[in-house]
């Protein structure tokens, strides 16, 4: 295995264009496929002195995050707590201390665990990545990105540069909960998070993400367009509960049944409008 | 692969196999045998290090990415033979038992002090959240964080 730390974008498309090369940045994941077997690249590429795809920048309504940005350095940014509350509250959650001093978002993103904490606000978000390539730079919705599994859109020869994420319009309250074993390193059961708006107590605009419930995170956007325009009552939460509960389909697993899920997102929602 | 970085305030040169972690190079490149490896999945923090002033886990850093940082270990802790005060207020509070996880609880520690010197009893937990101690139950390992953060601020 080779090892090369890169100190531009040009050199890693460089490298990404060699057989069996794979990104390596705060290595949280990597280093633990790599180990085991899963992952054996011929050529490892450090990203995580590359410049370009460092900092946090406010770029209009957006808020923009280089892909190879630490999550330590995300909690700690004044303009991230400002604009984004929702992402510094789920990221504080994540791993642990050590692991958010070198976990990155453009990592999580890759790496496409169904489980993933930081895709829940990243979806709620609506965020954008652009991907880069020799030939071009384009922008995707992070929602398409994920494809399954540990599966995303990303090709061989591309990387991520930045996230875009747009910054949502006042008024909203937002939440995210996850169930798990152990408050720290724990690899959700189930997660709910929830940006919704009112007005006079009616519904006027839902996003809802699910992590651990289906192959990839994912918004769920029929749940969402059943909620716009409903008064918020307890008629709404109990018909929330039964719809949101009906619209996914998790499976068994090691860590929980497929019913125990449902039942456990069902009520992360009932949660979230109550909080309301 | 030849890097150079500081480690326990010392310059080091080294050419290295770059398929090390950074774990296995403080124990089996420099024998500093006092960060352990626990899980090697960075879930118990065993391997705790601070890199240019952050914590790691040593089992997750290939040891390439060493190279012009500055590294801490538990063996950087003491002075002329004198316990830092956060291993005497372990010592003091009975916070180590079998003394496995101590190295990474100390340098976790070390690493939230820096930030926090005067922790609430909540930053210390989730300061301490990377951490897995089997033996203490950990009510004597947050003691010692409050005993080591009054101790140093006496000091400072």
């Amino acid at each position: 295995m080779h090892y090369q730390r890169l100190a531009s974008e040009r050199e890693l498309l460089d490298g990404l264009a060699q057989p069996h090369a794979a990104i390596l940045c705060g290595g949280t994941d990597a280093m633990i496929k790599i180990r085991a077997g899963l992952l054996n690249p011929s050529l490892v590429l450090d990203v995580s002195r590359i410049e370009s795809l460092r900092g946090i920048r406010r770029n209009g309504d957006a808020v923009e995050i280089g892909a190879a940005t630490s999550e330590t350095e995300i909690l700690r940014s004044p303009l991230v707590r400002d604009t984004l509350p929702l992402l510094g509250q789920v990221l504080v959650q994540l791993g642990s201390v050590q692991i958010r001093n070198r976990g990155t978002l453009g990592g999580n993103i890759v790496n496409a665990s169904p489980a993933a904490d930081s895709a829940i606000p990243l979806l709620l978000f609506d965020t954008e990545i652009q991907i880069v390539d020799r030939s071009e730079e384009r922008w995707m919705p992070l929602e398409s990105f994920f494809i399954g599994p540990g599966k995303t859109a990303l090709e061989s020869g591309q990387f991520i540069r930045t996230l875009r994420i747009p910054i949502p319009r006042e008024g909203g309250g937002s939440s995210f909960h996850k169930v798990g074993k152990r408050n720290a390193l724990t690899i959700a059961i189930a997660s709910l998070g929830s940006l919704i708006w009112t007005t006079e107590g009616t519904i006027s605009e839902a996003r809802l993400a699910v992590g651990s419930v289906a192959p990839t995170p994912a918004r769920l956007r029929s749940v969402e367009s059943a909620l716009r325009g409903r008064m918020l009552d307890d008629a709404l939460v109990a018909d929330a509960r039964q719809l949101i509960t009906s619209s996914i389909s998790p499976i068994s697993d090691v860590r929980a049944s497929a019913e125990y899920r449902k039942n456990v997102i069902g009520d992360l929602l009932v949660r979230a409008l109550e909080a309301l | 692969m030849k890097i150079a970085c500081t480690i326990n305030g010392k310059r080091v040169e080294m050419d290295i196999d770059p398929r090390l972690r950074l774990l296995d190079m403080l124990r089996e490149t420099l024998h500093l045998t006092g960060t352990k490896e626990g899980c090697g999945e960075g879930e118990c923090g065993a391997c705790t290090v601070l890199m240019d002033g952050a914590a790691v886990n040593s089992c997750l850093v290939p040891a390439p990415q060493a190279d012009g940082t500055e590294i801490l270990t538990i063996e950087g802790l003491a002075e002329d033979g004198t316990l830092h005060p956060i291993q005497q207020a372990y010592v003091d509070t009975g916070g180590v038992q079998c003394g496995f996880c101590t190295p990474g609880f100390i340098m976790a520690t070390y690493a939230l002090l820096l930030e926090s010197p005067d922790p609430t009893e909540e930053e210390i937990l989730s300061g301490l959240e990377g951490n897995l101690c089997r033996c203490t139950g950990y009510s004597k390992i947050v003691e010692a964080v409050h005993l080591a953060a009054e101790r140093m601020r006496k000091v400072a």
